[in-house]
Formats: structure tokens, sequence, C-alpha cells
């Protein structure tokens, strides 16, 4: 804005300069000016016609101004004695100076040069000289001074004159200029002509020093110090003259370390801090150019340059790079052929050629072939041209072509595993005692195989029973046989009563579920539960011919009553597995045949019995009661169910995957659940994960048989028919986001093999680590 | 024998506490590889030179260990130097306990004592069998309803002897016999625990009793004559009834072993894995000793206040109640093949002990030969259930094979002769 203003200004100014060259020479600065100006495009002065007319301005103005002189006269007299003329002058100077100043200094030059040399066109308007302190005068005018001093904007520019920036030459034909500030016109100085002019230039020793103000067309004489400033500003020097360009170096901001820091207020934080907003950017253009979004100076030069330069690719495959293959991962790239050497050539150096013998070599080996050293004979030939066409071409060719076709191009990677890392680490056993490690007891007095055990709650006698259809108890600690209670048929299950108030054993054998009372341990309690089962409860519910036809309660019979047996519960099928409720009032048996009636629940107390299931949803194999809650567990051959008594609903299905149950165990606390299958397999179930098992365990050769937990200690035992007991560590944390650990810790392998039957039963003594298996070879053994 | 430094020689100082073997205190230099056998003929030698005695079988302990084996082994075994003088002492071996007589009984002998002259035992018979040392059965007492499991002697003089035994019928009986008159009375019957009676001890002064059961229970009952019980009725009185002073609970299982340390204090052991101590005086437990496994028998030696017990894995553990930060197995003794039914100190010998176990053997130990016996006491054709060391002269033990075998002890033999 100002650079144009100041062009503006500077055509103003340079207008009456130009006419004056334009009157008398043409000069070579004046073209380049005019070149400046109509480059410039001022609208003031656009064109060369103007010229003529502002010349033609020029010659009249001068007339008018005198004309008009007289009415401003006293005003500008009036002026002239409140106010000294230097300091008008030098306030009006201010103004031009300014206005010059920011000119270039080539109008000051022509100015002066103009002036100076052509003072003798001059001398014509020297006869308003005489006026030229009024038209000074009249130029002056303060009332807006101090407000605008400073302004530069274009409308304040020039405010003698209050036409606007207007062509002047349309005030030619009038005697006024334009309007003042008071709306009075500005009357035209008077213009002598070029006598006057020059008689004014002879007369006046100011000649050289007046110009022709534009916008009233007055003459002013510049002052000294405005002289001194255009000299000042032609020789390149800082038109201010009090501004000292040599002052002396104030060192504000020394190269010096300070001892005192200059200023005392401490570094705020967020100059030891990297800045988050650049960590920003920084991290955008990162991204940018990793995407590519953004590339690198580098980059976009080899880009470019790639786009200008020819451009090289490989007509074939690589050498150098692998070779890809659809659907085969990681080929292998086909073997290279040889090059060819001398012999190959259609004109072999003499040596390569072959002699008789060998001649006679190659031939030899015609059958086979890939024994020759060369699989061809070199040739000689005079030229090229007498070499025939190969015979054998096609065929290689097609067996080239055939042998990278079936030639195996994928790499095989074989994955070699250690099995040792493959094993979990597993505690050392030694760490998991107490577990029972060494046989210790062998009960012997059973005279066919025995097919179950139990021990007393208290843990001082156990009971077995038998094929050869018998029950002993034992006294455990001295492998004492107490007492042998007879029965008809083999006993198949014997269970004795987990409640410790109770002195009872379950007895299965054949048909019959004998409740004998052991009369082992406290008096007191024996004569309680003779008492007990001695009364037949009377009996209110009257029992559905299903269940009467399935089961008939009865106390037992005389000689029975000797042996101690006190009960009777008479089912129509063999009973294969009798298992008590912890509390001792409910026992649950188990009939295989008997369809959809072949599990039963038994209430002792009121002597009464029921049919949990009415439909039969597989041969059943085992039932068990849930230690805590009222759960029911049936194993089928293949899955186990699990009922909830009080809703009599079905809870849970465990698929268990495998062929055959045999049987199960609970953990005590009652989340976990072990099966033993006739197909060598042992499941972990826990109840609270899945229905899948959680682990599998083949530790057994043969049929697992059964599997119990301790009641207390983390052990469970599995008995098979390969003989062997296997004690395992099952721990469960309370923790419910850890899972058990499990370790096998001992192989118990001392029952012998009978009838492809090694051991059928295990039991853990209640309060000992110790196990109880019995076998085949009619033994019961105790591992301790 | 020369004495030679170099490889595997050791030097030797010979040490004894019995005044008349003593040797010259000169360290000897001998061969790292020389067993008993060497070391007993050199000792001899020494012997002879000195005063021309006969031969005497001597055993030698190295730092309170037997030597069993070579020398060298030894010492590496016990991480000694072989540079330093060590320092054997050798005592006179006990001479092998005799078999003596086998007692024929009706059924399984579950329990043996030993007192004076005569040897009293109990069945699974349900009766209780008075013999003499020589092997003569003097009397069969029944009374019990259920196989006996514990007997001892309260008191024995020339005329009567009396005695109390338990049995699994839940009861301990108190018996008085008539030496002269050859009759035996029940005296009283005692009646209190839950379940089958496991062991029972006689106070020292013989007026308490205590017995051990299946009821987890401790009771101390009174051994006298009369029973002075101010509360007992006067029926009950009549019909002889007794009963228990005291009963502490504590255990939580079987009370499998019960003896009388002294005149109040009592040690049990039991299949809770725990021994402890009771003082009767508070009625309270005065120190327990927790172990890993159950305790079938222990017993408490006067002579040393060591604790041995007997577990089902083999071992037998020498304990000390004196210290008690948990469970410190001062010792443990492998040498039986089976479960270690019974184990007993002997009266007179600090170090002795005998052991029966399931493996038809009884042994006798000397406490510092831990890794084998001194003997063993062949003659049951099956389980040892008892074995009893109280008269010095005879290791009486009862098994499975229904006979009690006496063991003669030919040293306190002798050293009777000697006396007489």
């Amino acid at each position: 804005m100002t650079k144009k203003l100041a062009l503006k200004r500077k055509g103003k100014e340079s207008e009456p300069i130009n006419k004056v060259v334009a009157s008398s020479e043409a000069s070579e600065n004046e073209e380049e000016e005019e070149d400046l100006l109509q480059a410039v495009k001022d609208p003031g002065e656009d064109s060369t016609d103007d010229e003529g007319i502002d010349q033609e301005y020029h010659s009249d103005s001068s007339e008018e101004l005198q004309f008009e002189s007289d009415e401003e006269g006293n005003y500008l007299g009036r002026k002239q004695s409140s106010s000294a003329e230097e300091d008008e002058e030098s306030s009006d100077e201010d103004d031009d100076g300014e206005e010059e100043s920011s000119d270039e200094e080539e109008v000051e030059d022509e100015e002066k040069d103009s002036k100076l040399k052509q003072s003798d066109d001059k001398p014509s308007s020297s006869g308003a000289a005489s006026k030229k302190a009024p038209t000074t005068e009249l130029s002056k005018r303060d009332t807006s001074k101090p407000e605008y001093q400073d302004s530069d904007t274009s409308d304040e520019e020039d405010i003698r004159n209050t036409v606007g920036n207007i062509p002047m030459h349309w005030y030619d034909e009038y005697k006024h200029i334009g309007y003042d500030w008071d709306a009075k016109k500005i009357i035209k100085p008077p213009q002598g002509d070029q006598i006057d002019e020059f008689l004014r230039k002879i007369e006046d020793p100011d000649f050289w020093r007046t110009v022709k103000d534009p916008l009233t067309g007055q003459d002013v004489r510049l002052t000294d110090e405005d002289i001194a400033l255009i000299k000042r500003i032609v020789s390149g020097r800082i038109p201010n003259k009090d501004h000292e360009e040599y002052e002396p170096w104030i060192e504000w901001f020394t190269s010096e370390v300070e001892k005192m820091p200059i200023k005392n207020v401490p570094d705020h934080k967020r100059s030891f801090l990297p800045s988050v907003s650049e960590k920003k950017r920084v991290s955008r253009m990162v991204h940018a150019l990793k995407m590519g979004w953004m590339k690198t100076t580098e980059e976009v030069e080899r880009e470019k340059q790639a786009k200008r330069g020819p451009k090289f690719y490989m007509l074939w495959e690589t050498d150098t790079s692998r070779e890809h293959m659809r659907r085969i991962h990681d080929p292998v790239s086909a073997p290279k052929r040889d090059l060819p050497g001398h012999a190959e050539s259609y004109n072999p150096p003499p040596e390569y050629l072959f002699d008789a013998k060998e001649t006679k070599e190659w031939l030899k080996l015609k059958d086979e072939p890939h024994k020759r050293k060369l699989h061809f004979m070199p040739q000689k030939f005079k030229s090229l041209r007498e070499v025939p066409a190969y015979s054998r071409y096609l065929r290689e060719r097609f067996l080239r072509c055939l042998d990278l076709y079936l030639c195996p191009r994928a790499k095989r990677v074989k994955l070699n595993i250690d099995a040792e890392y493959l094993i979990p680490k597993l505690p050392s056993p030694r760490d998991l005692q107490p577990f029972p490690t060494v046989e210790s007891m062998v009960y012997r007095g059973h005279t066919d195989l025995v097919r179950s055990v139990s021990v007393e709650p208290k843990g001082e006698y156990l009971v077995s029973g038998s094929d050869d259809k018998t029950v002993k108890i034992w006294e455990i600690a001295t492998g004492r046989c107490i007492r042998t209670i007879e029965t008809d048929e083999v006993v198949r299950c014997v269970a004795w009563c987990p409640n410790p108030k109770l002195s009872i054993i379950a007895v299965a054998t054949g048909n019959r579920l004998l409740l004998v009372n052991p009369k082992v341990g406290d008096k007191v309690l024996v004569k309680k539960t003779d008492d007990l089962l001695a009364e037949a409860p009377s009996q209110d519910v009257i029992e559905s011919e299903r269940i009467k036809t399935a089961v008939q309660w009865s106390n037992a019979e005389a000689d029975e009553q000797e042996k101690g047996v006190r009960v009777v519960i008479t089912h129509f099928k063999p009973i294969r597995q009798v298992t008590w409720h912890g509390r001792g009032d409910y026992l649950a048996t188990v009939m295989p045949e008997g369809a959809n009636r072949s599990a039963l629940i038994h209430q002792l107390s009121k002597r009464r019995s029921q049919i949990p299931f009415s439909k039969s949803k597989g041969l059943i194999q085992f039932v068990l009661f849930h230690p805590v809650k009222p759960c029911f567990f049936v194993a089928t051959q293949h899955n186990i169910r699990i009922y909830d008594l009080v809703k009599q609903e079905l809870v849970k299905k465990l698929l268990t995957n495998s062929k055959w149950i045999s049987g199960m165990s609970i953990h005590p606390k009652g989340d976990n659940l072990l099966v033993s299958t006739y197909d060598k397999k042992m499941l972990w179930f826990d109840l609270d994960l899945s229905t899948k098992p959680y682990q599998t365990m083949r530790l057994h050769r043969n049929a697992v048989r059964s599997v119990a937990f301790h009641l207390r200690y983390p052990l469970f035992a599995s008995g098979s028919d390969d003989q062997a007991v296997i004690v395992s560590h099952g721990m469960v944390y309370n923790d419910l986001l850890q899972n058990p650990l499990i370790v096998p810790l001992k192989k118990l392998q001392t029952h012998e093999k009978r009838d492809e039957f090694g051991v059928l039963d295990v039991n853990w003594h209640p309060v000992q680590p110790w196990v109880f298996s019995t076998g085949a070879d009619s033994t019961i053994r105790l591992y301790t | 024998m020369d004495v030679e430094n170099g490889e595997g020689q050791v030097q030797v100082h010979l040490k004894t506490k019995q005044e008349h073997y003593a040797v010259p205190d000169v360290p000897y230099a001998i061969d790292g590889t020389v067993t008993t056998v060497e070391l007993n003929t050199f000792v001899n030698a020494l012997l002879r030179q000195k005063d021309g005695s006969s031969d005497t079988d001597f055993d030698f302990l190295v730092f309170d260990e037997y030597l069993r084996g070579r020398l060298c082994d030894h010492l590496r075994e016990k991480a000694i130097s072989f540079e330093d003088a060590i320092e054997i002492e050798y005592v006179e071996r006990f001479p092998a306990p005799e078999p003596q007589d086998c007692l024929l009984h009706d059924d399984w002998v579950s329990a043996v004592k030993a007192s004076g002259k005569w040897i009293l035992s109990g069945c699974y018979d349900n009766t209780l069998n008075l013999w003499t040392n020589k092997g003569k059965h003097i009397l069969t007492i029944s009374g019990h309803t259920a196989p006996i499991k514990a007997v001892d002697w309260i008191s024995l003089d020339e005329e009567t002897g009396r005695f109390v035994s338990t049995s699994q019928d839940q009861t301990a009986m108190l018996w008085q016999w008539n030496v002269g008159s050859n009759s035996v009375e029940c005296v009283s019957v005692c009646k209190g625990h839950e379940r089958g009676v496991d062991s029972v001890s006689v106070s020292p002064d013989g007026l308490r009793f205590a017995t051990g059961s299946w009821d987890t229970m401790l009771k101390v009952w009174s051994a006298e004559q009369e029973d002075a019980a101010e509360g007992s009725s006067k029926r009950m009185k009549e019909s002889g009834v007794r009963t228990p002073k005291i009963t502490l609970q504590g255990h939580r299982e079987s009370v499998s072993a019960v003896q009388w340390m002294d005149a109040s204090t009592l040690l049990t052991g039991s299949w809770d894995h725990t021994l402890k101590v009771w003082d009767l005086s508070l009625e309270g437990i005065k120190t327990e000793i927790s172990t890993n496994k159950s305790i079938f028998d222990a017993s408490y030696s006067k002579l040393n206040r060591l604790i041995l017990t007997a577990s089902a894995d083999k071992n037998l553990r020498l304990y000390d109640p004196r210290t008690n930060q948990g469970s410190v197995v001062r010792n443990t003794y492998l040498g039986h093949n089976a479960w270690v039914q019974t184990v007993m100190w002997s009266t007179t010998e600090e170090f002795l002990f005998v052991s029966g176990a399931y493996d038809n053997q009884n042994k006798l130990w000397d406490c510092r030969s831990p890794k084998a016996p001194l003997y063993d006491l062949l003659g049951h054709g099956e389980k040892v259930l008892d074995i009893d060391w109280s008269n010095p002269k005879y290791i009486v033990s009862g098994g499975v094979d229904n006979t009690v075998r006496v063991f003669k002890s030919r040293k306190a033999l002798a050293e009777d002769t000697e006396a007489k």
C-alpha cells in the first residue's frame, strides 16, 4: 500500500518535472522515468496524451493563479502575522520531505538537474516568486495536522486541495484549481509568461530552489533543510540528519556468558518438556512418511529421475531373486544348465575331439548314457554354416521340461521337537509326600476274587466282598479277619455307611441288598444301630406298583440275623453296585439289567425306595451321590448325567468320549469328578469348567476298574486289570482360576494276575494316606 | 602292625570306658580299609601284650557311631578328614541273645509282658495266659469279650501278682493273681472308653495306669486294690466297675502307645502322627512332637530320655522330647522291611532297644548303629505284634504265629550269675 502510494506520489511529483523535461529536451533519465510511471499505471497520469494537457494546464495555470492570489491574500497575510514563516516552511517541508524521501532519488535528481540546467526556462515563473510567501501560506493548513501528522493514508495525502484525486487538467479552463477546506476556491496563482519566468530566474537568487506545487499551482521555495535533505538522499545517506549512523554499539545480547542471569525469572517448566504439539506434528509426519503419503526430497527427486530417465526391467526371471511359484511355498529353483564348453563348439580344439579309444568307450556306455563324460561326441566343422540340424533337439528339450516339471520343488521342513520339552513341568513326587509307597499288609482269607472293599469311617476296620460269597471284616492294623459273613450269592459290592453314628455295611449280593451290622467298634453304636434297624417304621405312603415290583424291604431271617444281617432289600435284578449318601440315610443301587428301573434310591430311615428315572437313557453302570449338594451322578456306558434331586432335573451331561465307563469317584469338595473306563483311560472332569474332561490320563496298560479320591489328602488312586494301583496327586485349589494339579506319583504293582483280571477295587483309608486294593488273586492289599 | 605313613593310612587313638580293657593311649597308624574284625584282633593282641588276657569281642565306635563296614568308608560318609587323629572307642560286644523258648497259644498273641520269672500274654482268643520264663504254662484267664490288645504288670511279689489288660471290648481289666493257689480274680473292670483300648501303661509307683484307645482318648485310672474314688456309686464298687480318674482329649486318631515317663508325665503316640507328652498334674499337653507318619508304638527310655517310634514305613525313628522345635528326628533306623509294629528300649542298657515288625523278625539295635541292627532275632513265622524287654534277661515277643518267643539275653544272665 505504502509502496503504491509512494509511486503515486512520485508520479504527481514528477509531473511538473516531466513537463519541464518534455518542454525542454528529452533525456534518458526522463524516458526511464516515464517507463517506470507507465509500468506503475498510475491512474493519475496513465496515458501519454495527458502530457500535452498537463503542459497546457501548466501554462494556463500560471495566469489563473495570479488572478486569485488577491482573494486569498488577506487570509494568508493574517496567518503570516501570527506564525513565523520558517516554522511553516519547515512544517511544510516536513511534508514535502517526507514525500520526497519516500520517493526515488531520481526525481530529486532531475529536479535539481533540471532546475540547475534549465535555469533559463524558469525565470518565466520567477515573477511568481514574489508571491511565494502567500503561496506557501496558502498551502499551510494545520488544523488537522497534529491529528494526522504521522498518518500516511491516501485520504489525507494532500489536504490543501479537496478536489481529490482527479486529473488536474480538468481545471485548466478555470481560474481556480480546486477548493480548500472552507469550500473556497483555490485561485490559481498568476502565471507569468516566458519572459517573466526568465526575469524571475535572473532576479530571483532562489529560483533554483523554487518548485511548483501541482495541487495548488503555486511555487514553493525549498528551504535549506529541504536541500540538505535532498542532498542526503541523493548521496544515498539516511535522510534524517539527526540519525547517527556510527553511534557506538551497545551489546544488548552479549556473546559472553554472564555471571549473573539477565532475568531472574526461573525457566518455566514448559521449557524443559518436549513440546507435545511438536511431537504430534512430527509423529504425524513420520506416519505419513511411513505410509508413503509424504516423501522426502530425495525420494521425490528419485521419482522424478525415474520418470524422466529410461526404464529397465528384467526380461526374464532374475538370476538372483527367488522364483515365485504358484501354490508352492519356498520352491527350490530349477537347476541351471552348465555353460557350454569348448567341446560343444562347432570347431573344437583338436584335443577335445575323441580319439579312437574315447570313441569306443563312449559307444560302449550306450546303455548307461549317464555314465558318459560327455553326452555327445564333439565334432569339428569348418564353419558354422556346415553344422547340421541337431537331431535330438526336440527330444532333449522335452526331457528337460519333463525334468523341471517332475522335480520336487518345495522344501520340506521336518519339525524336530524334543519330547522332553513337551512334558509339562511337574513337581517332584518327593515334595508331594505323604503318599503310599510300599505294600504293607496283605489281607488273606478270601478264596475267590475280591470285588469290593470299603473302610470304616474311623479307619480301624475294613470290609471286603468276594466272589466266594462271603463278606469279611478285617482289622486294618493287624490284618486279622474279625468276622466272615456268608451269603447266598456272589458279593458284588460292599459299602460301609459313611455316617460315623451308624454301624452298617451295605452288601450287594445277587438280587439282595443286605444291611449288615458289623458289630465292631463302639458297642453303644452297634446296639443303637441294631435298635434302629430292628423296627420297621410305619409305612404311611402307598408305593406305586412300579416300585413294589422292583423292590421289597424285609427284616432278615433269624439265621441271617445271627450273622449280623439286619435288613434285606430284595431287588428284581442282580445288583451291581451300592453307594451311600454322605449322611448315611440314603443309598443308591444299580441293576444294569433293570432297564428303566436300573437305578434305585433307598431311604433307610423310612424304608422306602424310589425310582428316580422313568426312562432308560442307556445301560447304567455306576451311580454316585454328590458329597455336598443334592446331586446324583449317573454313569451310563458312554456318558455321565448329573441330576438335581430336589429340582428333579438334569443339570449337566458329561461327555466322556469313551466306550465303557467302569467307575467314578467325586472329589470331597464336589467340584471334580474322576471317571475310570474300560478303555484304559482315567478322565478328570472339572465340573465347573466344562462337560469335557479336563484331563485324560492313560496311565494304565489295561482296563481301569476303579478310582478313588482320598477324603483328606490331595490323592487319588486307580486300580486296573494290569495289576497296578497307581497313586496320583490331585490337588484342587480353592482359587477358581487355578486348574487342578495332577501328578502321577507311584505305581504299586504287587497283585497277581488271575484270569486277565488284576485289581478290581481301590479305596482309601479315611484318615491315613493309605490305599487298599482288592484283586483277582483273592487278596486285599494295603499300601502305606 | 607296622606304623607307616601314606595313602589310606589313618591315625587312630584307641579308647575305652571299660577300665580292664584299657590299652596304652598311643596313636596308631592303621590302614583305612580295616574292618571291625581286624580292629578286634588288633585290640586283642594289644591286650594280650598287656596282661595276657583272653579273647573278647569288641565293637568299635567312631564318632559315636558303630563301625560296620570299612573304616575309610565310614569316615568318608561322615565327612571326617583322614588327616585328623581319629578316636576309636571300643566296647565289649553285646552278646547275641539266644532263642530260649517258644510258648504256644491258641490264637494270635497281641500283647506280652514279662516280670520276674513270669510272662503274661494277651491273645486274640480273648484270653490272658501266664507262663513261667522256663516255658511252663501256668494259667489261662478268660474274661474279656474281645481280643486283648495290651497287658501290663502292676505289681508282683512272692504271693500275689497284679496286672491290667485292655481289650477291643472297650474295657481294661484289673486282675489279682494269687501265686500260691494259682488262682486269679478280676478285681475290677474299667469302663469308659468308647472303642477298643489299644495300649496300657502302669505308673512307676504302681498306683495308676493309663490307657489309650481308638476313641482318641487317653484315660488315667486308679490301679489300687480298692478304688478310692469317692464319686463312684456303691453298686459300681460292688460290681468292680471303675471309671477313669482323668480323661485327656487331644489326639485326633487312635492312641496307640502310652508310657509313663515319670510319676506325673505320660507319653502317648498316636495314628494322627503326633507324640504328646502330658502333664497329669496340669492335665494338659506339655510337649507335642509332630511327625509325618502314623505312630504304632513309642518307647521312652529313662536312661537316655529319648523316644523311639515305630511306624508303617519300615523305619524306627528316634526323637528327643527335650527339643521343642517341631519334629526333629534324631536318627532313623532302617533294617526292617515291613510295617514295624512294636519297639521297646532296654531298661538296663542305655543304647539298646528291640523292635518287632511284620517281616516276622525281631531286631536288637544299638541306637548308635542306625544302618544295621546288632542282631536279628529270628524265630517267628508270622508278624510280630508285641515285644517286651522289661525283664533285662529276657526278650519276649508275641506274634501272629500264635507263639510267644523268649530270647535270653546272655549278658544280663551273666551279670545275674556274677551277682549271685
